[in-house]
Parts: C-alpha cells; sequence; structure tokens
C-alpha cells in the first residue's frame, strides 16, 4: 500500500443545498505536483478550502500520511503543515516583506520581534529555491510576481510541506508564469508536495506529475501527465473536444471609430506618464489587440478611454464625438462597452445578487423601469436568457449573491453583460483571464461574432497566444509608448516577444 | 407569581419551536431535502431579524445580571434585596406592562394604555433619526450629524409655528409649513457634509461633528435670554416677563391625535407615529423598488463598479446626505410639533441624545428601514421599562440608565450576530479562552476578510 502524503476521501460538501463538491475523492503523492482541473464552478477552490480549513466538509475524511486528520481551520492547517497561496493574495499592503513572511508566526523574546533570526532564515530559504525576494520592501511598491513569491515564501517560513496554489498564473505575466513553473519543480524535488490549480493545460503538461480532473462537483478521474496530452485532458474536463485556433473570416474594416490622439494619462508614478503620447485607430469590423508586458501602461490606457481616469492632454473621438472629458454616462449611453481588467474592483457589486449585477448599466432603460420603478420581473426574465445564453454557473441562478460565485462565472457574468448591451465599441481587457478552455473558446467566439456584426473591438491581452490568435491588428505598447504595429499573420512570437521587451520598434519618429 | 409562570411558560414554548427546527433540519440535511424553515433560513432579512433578536436577548440577559450585581455588592443604607432583583427583571422584561402591586406588594401586569401611548410616542423621532442614519449607511456613509440636523430643524420647526399668526393662517397649514420648514433646514446641515465629502473628499463625519457644534452654538444664540432675536417668539410686546420654554400650542399648533388618545388613554401619543411609520415605508420602497435607491446601494457598496456603470456617486453622496438630514429634521419637527413638548433653550448648549440614538436604532435594525420602526419602539420601550423599573423599585435613576444603555450597546451587536449566522465568523470557545501568545493564521484570514469588506463600504 502506497503511502500518500494527502488524501481526501470521498469529500461532499453543500452550499444551501447545492453541491459543490460531491464524492470527490484525491491522492497526493510524497514529493510530486498534481495538477486539478475543472471548468469555473467545478468545484476546485472549495476542494482545497476544505483542505486548508476554511470550509468544513459534510462529510468524507482527510488523511495525512495514513492517518485521519481533522482540520477545523488555517490554524490546524498550519499544525498539519499544510500552506495555501490563495487566488487573491492576503498582503498587509504597508508592511514590508520579511513583516508579511513573519506576520502570525513570529519568534519574540520578552515580547519584542526578534527579525534577526527570522531575516537570516528568509533569506536563506529565498537563496535555496531562487525566490529573489528583498525582505525590507514594502509590499505596495513590489511586483505581482514577487508577491506571490512571498506567499510562497510564508509557506516556506512556517515549513509547510504540503503546498496548495489556487490559479497562482491567472495574474502572472508570461516571463513569470515561466520562473513560478521553475521554482514550483524546484519545490517538488526537495521533497515538497504540491497542488497545483490551472485552467492552462500547457502548465500542467510542463510541470505537473499527475492531473485530477473535475465536472460540475463531481470526480472524474485521475490521470498521469506522461500517458495523456492537450486534447484528451481538455475533453475530460469539458465533455467535448474543444478547438484552440479560433476560426474566422478575413477581417473587412469599415469607418473609424475611435481615434486616439496623442493621448497622456499621468497614472500614479510621479514623474513620469503611464501613457505617453499614444495615438491609433480602430475602425468597425476589426480586433486591434494592444499587447505588451504588464505594467507598461496598458491598464491606464483603457481607464483613460473608458472615463475612469483623467486625461492629461490628447484627445479621444468616438464615433465622430470628441469624448475626451465626457462622463462615463454619456460614454456607455454612446455604446461603449467595457469588460474591466479588476473584476472585483469595477466589474461587480459583489453584495449584489446575480441579476442585479447584470443590469448594471441598464437598470435605467425603458424595458427595466416604469416611473422609475424597478421591473424585478423583467430583469429576472433577461437575468435567466443571460444566464442560459453565457452558461454562467452559481447554485442559486440569478439571486445568488454575485460574492460566492466561482472566480471565472463572474468574470462570465461581466462579459455577458458587456456583449449584451450590443455596444458600436468593445474595450475588453484581459477578458478570458480566469476561464476555463471551453469558456474561452466561447468567449473568443462571442468576440469574433461582434466584429462580424461590424463592431469595433479593442483588446488588451498579456497572453501571447490570445493575441496571435483573436487580433487582426497589433500594437505593442511599451513604457507607456507604442512601439510597434505588426499584423498577426506576418509576424511571430519571437518578434512579438522582443517588441514587448522594447528591443524593437517601428514607429519611431511618428508622434 | 404569575408573571414567573407566564415567564416559564414562553421559555418552554420557544425552546420546543426551536428545538423542532434543528431536529426537522438535521433529518432534512441526512435525507438530502431542504425544509420550509431552511429555506427562508437562507434568506437575508430571515437572518437579519434573528441576529437583530439575539442580541437584545442578549442586552436584555446582561442588564438582568447587573441587577443581580447591585444586589450583592454591599453599600450603606442600601434598600435592595433579592427580591428587589426579581422585580426588576419582570420589569426590565415586561415592565411596559406593569399596572402597580397587589395587596401583597407583588407586582401585578396588565394592558397599561399610558405606558404603551408613552412608548409609541417616544419612538415617533427615534424612527426618524434612525432612518437618517441607515439611509446614509446605506450609501456607505456614516451620519453622526443627526443631533445637530435635529438641532436646526427644532428651531426652524419653532419660529415657524410660533411666529405665523394662526389668526390669519389656519393652525393646519402652519403646522405643515413649520412640518417642511425643519425638513429643510436638516436637510441643509445633512447636505453640507455630503458636498464637502463628494466634491473635496474631506471625511463626512469631522464635518458632521463640526456641523453639530455650530447648530448647538447658533440655536442657543437664536433663543438667549438676552441676545436671541427669537427670545420673545411667546411674547411679541415683551411685557410678559416668560419662562423661556418654547411650546407650539403657544400659537395653537399641535399634532393631531386622530383618535389614538382614545386607544391610548391618557397618554402622548399623536399622529406623529403614523407619520414616521409611513415615511419609513416610503424610504424602504425608494431604496428597493427604484432605480435610484438602486443606484444609492450600488455607491454604498462598491463606488468603483458603480462609477463604472456610469452612476455619478458625487450625486448619491450628496443626495443621500440631504435625505439623511431631511429625516433627521423629520424627527425634531414631529417631536416639536406634538404640541405637549417643550423646547428650553438654557438645556440645548449640548446636542440632543435623540440624534445619536440614531445609530444604535439603525444598527439594530440592520439598516433596514421598516426595520429601524421596530428597533425605534424596541428602544423607548427599554425607556419605558427603564421608568417603571426606577418607580417600582429602589434602584435609583442611574442604575437604570445604565441598564438601559448596556441593552442598547448590545443590542448594536446585531450585524456582528449576523456574520456568525452567515459564517463569516467562526466562533470558537476554544481559542477565545485559551491566551495564545502568537497570532494565529486564522486571525489574519480574519482580518484580511474584514479589510476585504472594509474597502467594499468605501
Ligand atoms: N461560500 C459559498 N457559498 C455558496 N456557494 C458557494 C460558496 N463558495 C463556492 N460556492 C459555489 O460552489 C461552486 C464551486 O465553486 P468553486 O469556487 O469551488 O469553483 P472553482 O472550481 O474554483 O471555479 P473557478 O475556476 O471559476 O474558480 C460554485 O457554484 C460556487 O458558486
Ligand atoms: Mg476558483
Amino acid at each position: 500500500m502506497e503511502n500518500y502524503a494527502i488524501e481526501m476521501l470521498n469529500i461532499t460538501k453543500t452550499f444551501g443545498g447545492k453541491p459543490a463538491n460531491d464524492n470527490i475523492s484525491l491522492q497526493l503523492r510524497k514529493g510530486e505536483i498534481h495538477a486539478l482541473l475543472g471548468e469555473n464552478g467545478a468545484g476546485k477552490s472549495t476542494l482545497m478550502s476544505i483542505l486548508f480549513g476554511l470550509y468544513q466538509a459534510d462529510s468524507g475524511i482527510i488523511k495525512k500520511d495514513g492517518e485521519v486528520i481533522e482540520i477545523k481551520g488555517p490554524k490546524d492547517a498550519n499544525k498539519y503543515r499544510i500552506g495555501m497561496v490563495h487566488q487573491h493574495f492576503k498582503l498587509v499592503e504597508v508592511f514590508t516583506v520579511l513583516e508579511n513572511i513573519i506576520l502570525g508566526s513570529e519568534t519574540t523574546k520578552f515580547g519584542f520581534i526578534q527579525k534577526k533570526e527570522s531575516r537570516e532564515k528568509i533569506i536563506k530559504l529565498s537563496e535555496e529555491y531562487g525566490l529573489n525576494v528583498d525582505p525590507d520592501k514594502l509590499i505596495e511598491n513590489t511586483t505581482v510576481g514577487m508577491q506571490q513569491r512571498v506567499e510562497i515564501l510564508k509557506m516556506l517560513y512556517r515549513d509547510n510541506d504540503i503546498l496548495i496554489f489556487d490559479e497562482p498564473t491567472a495574474v502572472l505575466t508570461p516571463q513569470e508564469i515561466e520562473e513560478l513553473l521553475k521554482i514550483m519543480k524546484r519545490l517538488a524535488e526537495s521533497g515538497k508536495s504540491i497542488l497545483f490549480i490551472t485552467h492552462k493545460i500547457n502548465e500542467i503538461l510542463a510541470v505537473a506529475d499527475r492531473c485530477t480532473v473535475l465536472r460540475k462537483g463531481q470526480y472524474v478521474g485521475t490521470v498521469n501527465v506522461s500517458e495523456t496530452n492537450k486534447v484528451e485532458l481538455t475533453e475530460m474536463m469539458v465533455g467535448r473536444k474543444v478547438e484552440f485556433v479560433v476560426q474566422k473570416e478575413e477581417c473587412k474594416p469599415g469607418d473609424t471609430v475611435l481615434e486616439v490622439n496623442k493621448l497622456v494619462v499621468s497614472g500614479s508614478k510621479k514623474n513620469k506618464n503611464a501613457v505617453n503620447n499614444v495615438s491609433f485607430k480602430v475602425r468597425r469590423g476589426e480586433i486591434v489587440c494592444i499587447a505588451g508586458i504588464d505594467g507598461n501602461g496598458q491598464s491606464e490606457l483603457a481607464y483613460g478611454i473608458t472615463g475612469l481616469e483623467k486625461i492629461k492632454s490628447g484627445s479621444i473621438v468616438f464615433n465622430g464625438e470628441e469624448i475626451t472629458h465626457s462622463s462615463v454616462n454619456r460614454r456607455n449611453k454612446m455604446g461603449l462597452a467595457h469588460i474591466p481588467e479588476d473584476r472585483h474592483k469595477f466589474g461587480l457589486v459583489l453584495d449584489f445578487t446575480l441579476e442585479n449585477n447584470l443590469v448594471l448599466k441598464k437598470y435605467n432603460e425603458e424595458q427595466f423601469q416604469k416611473f422609475r420603478f424597478i421591473k424585478k420581473d423583467e430583469i429576472r426574465k433577461y437575468a435567466e436568457e443571460l444566464i442560459e445564453k453565457f452558461d454562467i454557473r452559481s447554485p442559486q441562478g440569478p439571486t445568488n449573491s454575485a460574492r460566492t460565485m466561482s472566480g471565472g462565472n463572474q468574470q462570465k457574468a461581466i462579459i455577458a453583460r458587456e456583449i449584451d448591451v450590443n455596444p458600436e465599441l468593445l474595450i475588453a481587457v484581459q477578458p478570458t483571464r480566469g476561464l476555463d478552455v471551453g469558456a474561452i473558446e466561447f468567449i473568443h467566439k462571442q468576440i469574433v461574432a461582434q466584429r462580424d456584426l461590424g463592431k469595433a473591438v479593442l483588446l488588451f491581452s498579456l497572453e501571447l497566444d490570445e493575441v496571435m490568435n483573436l487580433s487582426d491588428r497589433i500594437l505593442v505598447m511599451y513604457e507607456g509608448e507604442i512601439v510597434g504595429e505588426l499584423d498577426p499573420k506576418q509576424t511571430t512570437v519571437n518578434e512579438l516577444g522582443l517588441y514587448m521587451a522594447g528591443t524593437k520598434n517601428n514607429v519611431k519618429g511618428d508622434n | 407569581m404569575a408573571g414567573w409562570l407566564w415567564f416559564l411558560l414562553q421559555l418552554v414554548i420557544i425552546a420546543g419551536f426551536v428545538t423542532y427546527l434543528i431536529i426537522s433540519a438535521k433529518k432534512a440535511k441526512q435525507e438530502n431535502r431542504t425544509t420550509w424553515f431552511m429555506k427562508t433560513w437562507e434568506k437575508d432579512s430571515v437572518k437579519s431579524i434573528a441576529s437583530s433578536l439575539m442580541s437584545i436577548i442578549l442586552g436584555l440577559l446582561i442588564g438582568c445580571l447587573i441587577l443581580f450585581i447591585m444586589v450583592l455588592i454591599p453599600t450603606q443604607g442600601s434598600k435592595l434585596s433579592m427580591k428587589s432583583a426579581i422585580d426588576g427583571i419582570q420589569l426590565i422584561f415586561s415592565g411596559i406592562f406593569n399596572t402597580g402591586r397587589n395587596a401583597n406588594g407583588s407586582l401585578i401586569f396588565g394592558f397599561n394604555s399610558v405606558n404603551i401611548g408613552d412608548m409609541l410616542f417616544r419612538a415617533t423621532p427615534l424612527i426618524l433619526t434612525g432612518l437618517s442614519v441607515a439611509v446614509a449607511f446605506k450609501t456607505g456613509l456614516f451620519n453622526i450629524g443627526a443631533p445637530g440636523q435635529y438641532l436646526a430643524s427644532t428651531s426652524v420647526t419653532l419660529i415657524l409655528a410660533l411666529s405665523i399668526p394662526t389668526s390669519v393662517v389656519h393652525p393646519i397649514f402652519v403646522w405643515i409649513i413649520a412640518f417642511f420648514g425643519g425638513i429643510l433646514v436638516g436637510a441643509l446641515w445633512g447636505v453640507v457634509p455630503g458636498i464637502f465629502k463628494a466634491l473635496l473628499n474631506v471625511n463626512e463625519v469631522i464635518t458632521c461633528i463640526m456641523m453639530n457644534w455650530i447648530s448647538a452654538n447658533l440655536v442657543t444664540m437664536l433663543f438667549d435670554k438676552q441676545i436671541g432675536p427669537f427670545k420673545n417668539l411667546l411674547d411679541p410686546s415683551g411685557t410678559k416677563n416668560l419662562a423661556y420654554v418654547f411650546k407650539t400650542t403657544h400659537n395653537g399648533v399641535a399634532t393631531p391625535k386622530l383618535g389614538l388618545d382614545l386607544i391610548f388613554e391618557g397618554s402622548q401619543v399623536n399622529f406623529g407615529i403614523i407619520i414616521a411609520i409611513v415615511i419609513a415605508i416610503l424610504i424602504h420602497i425608494i431604496l428597493n423598488k427604484t432605480t435610484f435607491g438602486y443606484q444609492l446601494k450600488a455607491c454604498g457598496s462598491n463606488k468603483n463598479a458603480a462609477k463604472y456603470a456610469g452612476i455619478n456617486d458625487k450625486v448619491c453622496t450628496i443626495v443621500s446626505m440631504a435625505i439623511a438630514g431631511g429625516l433627521a429634521g423629520a424627527a425634531a419637527s414631529l417631536y416639536y410639533l406634538a404640541g405637549n413638548t417643550e423646547f428650553a433653550w438654557e438645556t440645548y448648549q449640548s446636542l440632543p441624545a435623540v440624534g445619536f440614538n440614531g445609530i444604535p436604532v439603525a444598527l439594530l435594525a440592520c439598516n433596514h428601514p421598516v426595520g429601524t420602526v421596530f428597533s425605534a419602539i424596541f428602544i423607548s420601550l427599554l425607556d419605558v421599562n427603564g421608568m417603571q423599573l426606577k418607580y417600582m423599585t429602589p434602584y435609583n435613576e442611574y442604575i437604570t440608565s445604565i441598564i438601559t444603555a448596556i441593552i442598547v450597546y448590545f443590542s448594536a451587536f446585531s450585524l456582528l450576530f449576523k456574520q456568525i449566522l452567515n459564517g463569516k465568523i467562526k466562533i470558537n470557545l476554544k481559542n477565545i479562552f485559551k491566551r495564545n501568545s502568537e497570532k494565529t493564521v486564522e486571525t489574519i484570514e480574519k482580518e484580511t476578510a474584514t479589510e476585504d469588506k472594509k474597502e467594499v463600504i468605501e
């Protein structure tokens, strides 16, 4: 009989009568990287939260090294050396890296924190695993990738040997992902056992030893990664074949819809503009993609165009009307739709129900109100339509609170709302972040359909695959400026990478 | 003794019902069914009510505990005995039904029209200040300016009600003018912090407190015995040396009773309570059934998302503070237009408690507009019960006030109970009692969770 590091046997967990995990078993070998794959809402986060003690299973047992254990809270999890990197990091912004790592298990002498020993331990661990963190930096001054490594250090500092990663790569740039995967491999080699949730099958193929697949809260199977491939895994997970390459017709651009002229947005950094002198056009019937490494001004550009951030200089013309300083409401009314980058900050009112979130931009329309009184039934009907059409999964349907929906389904709700306003211009910022492959395929088709209907689409993406696949024209942003305009049919991923790194530039002299 | 039996019987019935619910829910869970109770339990409003009840009961129990402690503390000349503690408990729970003592000296209970009517009368302004705080909360604002708004409205209501001659204008119209005048000035007092918050991002708490003191001093000045421009409101010729208490009946203006005095004989209740309840229902409709309420709530729970949706969050902030101020203003108007109430300028160099009490009223109601009606009535009930305690037992008025205050304080825990019911906070008795020098991972989890919440509210 094999001795597993962790066994979760016949775990069932229901929320309000609806099962999120239905009799799921998962066995984690010592020193392996075990991937967990499943559609949005399949119950992956729930299962891991049970292991970490955030939820209690209704039935089923958890064994560590063959012995039954009970995990009543994160404190117990820590006792059994189980650590978790959450999808949304839990770091204190105004603390240093060191303070964040030791928070909760400070070594003290006469009530004073002994930072010296901790610092040594952290530096040692950081070197050992090539994490490359600076213990004295404030969290608010670090990149997302660094914050993630701090979370990993937090687990190592507590001598955890079961490491849970919930969608760690969703927020990282391709370079950071590569680095993270290397770190994970190193951790596994040193004897740690890793549970790894991701929607990107390539990552599973690259690092995982085995993969467990869940579908709609149920266990589908566990496979050895060396004996499988992308197509098979996808089929196991979605239950059908998925096309990875978007089929689309030749692009037939029409009139200009959006014209951005010498736009400058100041952003949060002092003495440097986040967006500097950017000009471009988006026409009807084309998908223009802004590519680039995260943090090169893409977010600020999107916020500037959608009116969420003030414009310093330059102008924006939308369908012939200047909207540089127009209100967000005016822009929305003119037919500008926006899938925002940060779904919790801008995209959703988490305390509202799903249906109320689906009408966030429409509640004022004739269809949903009469003399300013909301027509609840109409909203319900509309929400049910969208839920059906976009396959938004939530246990309580339209009345589910947005907060308790799975990450991917929250994203689908936003996309449904924005595409359904029938926009003139769709601004989609990383629209498929955190979505499963089936959902990505569906969303890509929807975006192409919008284009074919003669709408203009401005896509912001960090995923090279998505950029190459979906766009008709690529603009590369580097340090707040557009440094390249490329045709996806005539360029390669390598060339694109050179532009993104700022080593190549084909729009010089044009300002 | 009858009171005791009553009490026991109630306890048995409640305990039996709760056990039934728990057992049936457990059984249903095993069989993968849901009972009507589980379905209702999922509803937010049910949880709100349950959590309010739980905090009320906790407060009452602690109040009772204090009664006992007072008996046990030896003080010179103390007349407190075990019997007074037992009487006290009965009065805390049901003093409103007290009708005196019988020949044996034990308390007797029955329908007491004066007490019940007075409770409703006292609840009237509290409902409105509670609403005022609740509306602001829904938009993510903390209206601690209700006392100032109340006071500003007090002065304008009195000035209008006393200076418009009823010989020329019908008293009903004077009443209406004074009522709306009070609301308007309350709204004005509320809108100032709203504007500062919306346009300059000055924290509304600071501006509200400032406005409170402006109001307190301004009103005192207006009615000052020596220099106040309105000191002769009761007596324009200034010849009679009147006591400086202002009462609207002097000008024949008073809220009609409309038969309520027949139901609650001998009490102060008037039509104002009905007006307050109607206003609460109106606010409920506005918040939950209209697009305007949708906007306010969106701003309140996620300002960024509201902005993104094209909602003008600045307008929301300003309007919501204006409404909040108007409601606190209405509280003062209804109170002073009652006719049996009087305003003595000397006492008003301080801020009125009814304004601040709007905060526990709103908290106890979990910010639900109709809920404020019940929580305001409950808090006035405590007042009335406290008064019975003071008159019927040797406990002095200070202890009574302390006990009432403690009950009110614990009532405000309803939000905490609601979070527990929602499973957002796990209570682990072992952790609470075990002194632990290291901060547990769990507390960090919780902290980040509350931080998340704060962000949402901001
Ligand atoms: N606290 C909760 N209350 C009620 N329902 C919940 C709660 N947490 C999760 N759920 C529901 O359980 C189901 C599984 O959610 P979970 O977050 O585990 O999905 P997931 O596999 O992580 O999906 P994703 O890939 O989108 O993150 C979803 O339908 C979700 O709405
Ligand atoms: Mg998840």
